[in-house]
């Protein structure tokens, strides 16, 4: 952009001017390619689940439309500190434990104070405080290790991910924390606004509606609480991450660190600040699971690690540090979870799922790629 | 220089060797078994309890040694079996074998070495110790996965009136007592005409994609009426998305292991059926087999089926079911 003020337009020759045209609407296209991309996605998942069900099936329904907001937030939770770390040059490949580690916390804290006579409410406000707790501090720990003793942070969060692995199966013993209260299941799986469809058509507030039989069927849950919090955690992502200076130091570390280290950035603290940041959303994508789920499982986060990490390179996030943003994240996590979800409404094998889903996010971080390429030609 | 390096190597070699042979030649009247189960889970961990109270049950002197890998997996069970037998002090092994081919060889020098193999859940080769590939084994204790999918089948069967579709939640391709589930569960479901399995879709043993899953496949197939989650988190995922979909009186959702958290998943109205297996039975049974066969019985059974309970909310509080399930404290 800075280039074009420089250029003197009226020397350009008509086709330079066409090819400069024509650079500029690919290099438009390329910005916007990920929400392209995925409005794609579900056009081609509306027609097909339509055409081979013969008009049974339906893709775009309002209650789908919620099985994938609540499908995307534990591994959107995790790609939101993961994106600050990998934008800052840096990786944590510590969060899929650290996740089941907050999960266990939270889940004993809730049923061994509730075992005591604490009411339900405040338990779970300190259950959840404690995990948060645990969290932050794997996070502290992989945060020292990589900004005081320069130790790459790979190896690190890797180290930190067994250690975190052992301690969550210690605490829970091996198993899943049962016993939870009732109200941290309702927290899980209720939601703010609620519609009963079906001829009634009516929409709730908060509280859930009454309904039996037939209407139950009916009843959408609009906004889970657990939706409603991950989007709270993304608002906030986003302003720290593009409106405030500790949003430009972390571009600034992950593009030149020597530069940020001249320019007084304190790379070390921030460095800190940023792992403990990144165990944090997974810590609370453990709270969400032991909610949902009713009970708290070492094992919650593991699976989703690469998927969260795959969520932050379709967004567009470069894996060298210094280049991305956090709706690119959230779309790279809606991309994964729409793709999951049409594949099986498609009724497409299991097996042919794996690639399919394999090939779309190296198409996807293709097509990334090749938007450096177009931006480079373009501004050459 | 290397010389060196080549005589220290050779006889540290030595010493280890002969290290073995010290240990066994300690050994006297104590019966030595070792117990190594599949992985860290309350299966397993009841398992042990049986072999705990088979061993401080014994009149006779027996010595208990366990180890647990740390992932279904032969490869991370191989490495803790060569080690095992490498203290050469065992004479006893009861193997919950993580898969029926890679097994075969380690266990098969372990046999040389003179140590007995007791199979419990799993087998190895087909599981048939007296006419099939794999005999050296002393017995087969345990119920196979494939007959506990055939009896998921059966159950689920008889709840729903023998007529409908039904759907799986399986963990990952390539775990053997999952898959063997849910081949099991196929195979029965065969058996009823008017039923049919429409998918089976694969979570990575993730609560929140058996959910996402199991939400899509209500919406594709709205007449539904069963899901096998293939174990507990499958099955929790899977029954979630039932009760959020308005769906629980209409589609039964069974899960396999009785876990304490399954249970009070099944209290809550999330699952339907609760597949019981008998860990305490194996484990206990297994060391009573080895005291026996030390004690020179020349009459142990080959294979002894350890059997099923289903679990549903009628008997649930039935002290004779409730006593299936897996309780570790």
């Amino acid at each position: 952009m800075a280039l074009e003020s420089q250029t003197d337009v009226s020397t350009l020759t008509a086709t330079q001017q066409s090819v400069r045209a024509q650079r500029h609407v690919l290099l438009t296209l390329s910005r916007v390619w990920a929400w392209v991309f995925l409005i794609a996605l579900i056009v081609f998942f509306s027609l097909s689940v339509s055409i081979t069900s013969e008009g049974d099936v339906n893709f775009l329904t309002l209650r789908n439309s919620q099985n994938i907001l609540i499908a995307i937030t534990p591994v959107l939770l995790m790609g939101l500190g993961q994106t600050f770390v990998i934008i800052a040059g840096g990786i944590d490949l510590s969060v899929g434990w650290v996740m089941g580690l907050s999960s266990v916390i939270s889940a004993l804290l809730a049923r061994d104070l509730v075992a005591r006579g604490i009411d339900p409410t405040p338990a779970i406000f300190l259950a959840f405080a404690g995990g948060i707790a645990a969290s932050g501090m794997v996070g502290l720990i992989n945060g020292l290790i990589i900004a005081r003793l320069k130790v790459p942070p790979f190896i690190v969060t890797l180290g930190v991910s067994f250690i975190v692995r052992g301690v969550a199966l210690l605490f829970s013993g091996g198993q899943t924390v049962a016993g939870l209260p009732t109200q941290l299941r309702d927290f899980g799986n209720e939601s703010l606004l609620y519609w009963v469809g079906g001829g009634a058509n009516q929409l709730h507030f908060l509280r859930r509606p009454e309904v039996t039989g037939e209407q139950l069927r009916a009843l959408d849950r609009i906004l889970g609480w657990p939706v409603v919090i991950t989007a709270i955690v993304v608002a906030i992502a986003i302003f720290l991450l593009h409106k405030t200076q500790f949003g430009r130091h972390t571009y600034a570390i992950g593009g030149n660190k020597e530069a940020a280290l001249r320019a007084g950035v304190p790379v070390d603290r921030h460095t800190i600040l940023l792992y403990v940041m990144s165990a944090v959303t997974a810590g609370i994508a453990g709270l969400l699971h032991s909610a949902r789920f009713s009970g708290g499982s070492p094992t919650a986060g593991d699976p989703l690690l690469l998927g969260s990490i795959a969520a932050v390179v379709i967004g567009g996030v470069s894996l060298f540090g210094g280049v991305g943003q956090i709706s690119g994240t959230v779309i790279g996590a809606l991309i994964i979870a729409v793709l999951q979800t049409g594949l099986v409404m498609l009724g497409v094998e299991a097996f042919w799922q794996f690639i399919v889903v394999g090939s779309v996010v190296i198409l996807a971080v293709l097509i990334d790629q090749s938007r450096d390429l177009i931006i480079g030609r373009a501004e050459s | 220089m290397s010389k060196r390096f080549l005589l220290l190597t050779l006889v540290g070699l030595l010493v280890l060797s002969i290290a073995p042979m010290l240990a066994v030649a300690q050994d006297d009247d104590t019966i030595t078994i070792g117990f190594l189960p599949g992985v860290v889970d309350p299966f397993y961990q009841v398992m042990e309890i049986g072999v705990r109270q088979a061993v401080e049950d014994s009149a006779l002197p027996v010595e208990l040694v366990v180890q647990i890998p740390e992932n279904f997996n032969p490869s991370v069970q191989t490495p803790i079996l060569d080690a095992l037998v490498a203290r050469g002090d065992l004479d006893y092994l009861i193997i919950a074998a993580t898969d029926k081919e890679q097994l075969i060889a380690p266990l098969q020098a372990a046999h040389d070495a003179g140590i007995e193999i007791i199979s419990v859940d799993t087998f190895i080769g087909d599981g048939d110790y007296v006419n099939g590939p794999v005999t050296f084994p002393l017995s087969y204790i345990g119920s196979d996965n494939v007959e506990g999918g055939r009896i998921a089948a059966e159950a689920l069967a008889e709840n729903v009136g023998g007529t409908g579709k039904v759907y799986i939640q399986n963990v990952t391709p390539g775990i053997s007592t999952t898959d063997q589930r849910a081949q099991g569960f196929r195979e029965g479901i065969a058996e009823f005409p008017d039923m049919e399995v429409v998918s089976e879709d694969f979570n990575n043993d993730d609560e929140n994609t058996s959910v996402q899953q199991t939400s899509a496949t209500l919406e594709r197939e709205s007449d539904l009426v069963g899901i096998f989650g293939t174990n507990v988190f499958s099955a929790n995922g899977a029954g979630i998305a039932v009760q959020n979909a308005g769906l629980s009186d209409a589609v039964d959702v069974i899960a396999f292991d009785a876990t304490t958290f399954a249970v009070e998943q099944l209290r809550a109205g999330v699952v339907s059926l609760v597949i019981a297996q008998k860990p305490f039975d194996m484990g206990y049974l297994a060391v009573q087999f080895a005291i026996a066969h030390n004690q020179g019985v020349s009459s142990l059974p080959k294979r002894v089926p350890t059997g099923y309970a289903v679990i549903d909310i009628e008997n649930v509080d039935d002290p004779e079911v409730a006593r299936f399930i897996y309780q570790v404290e």
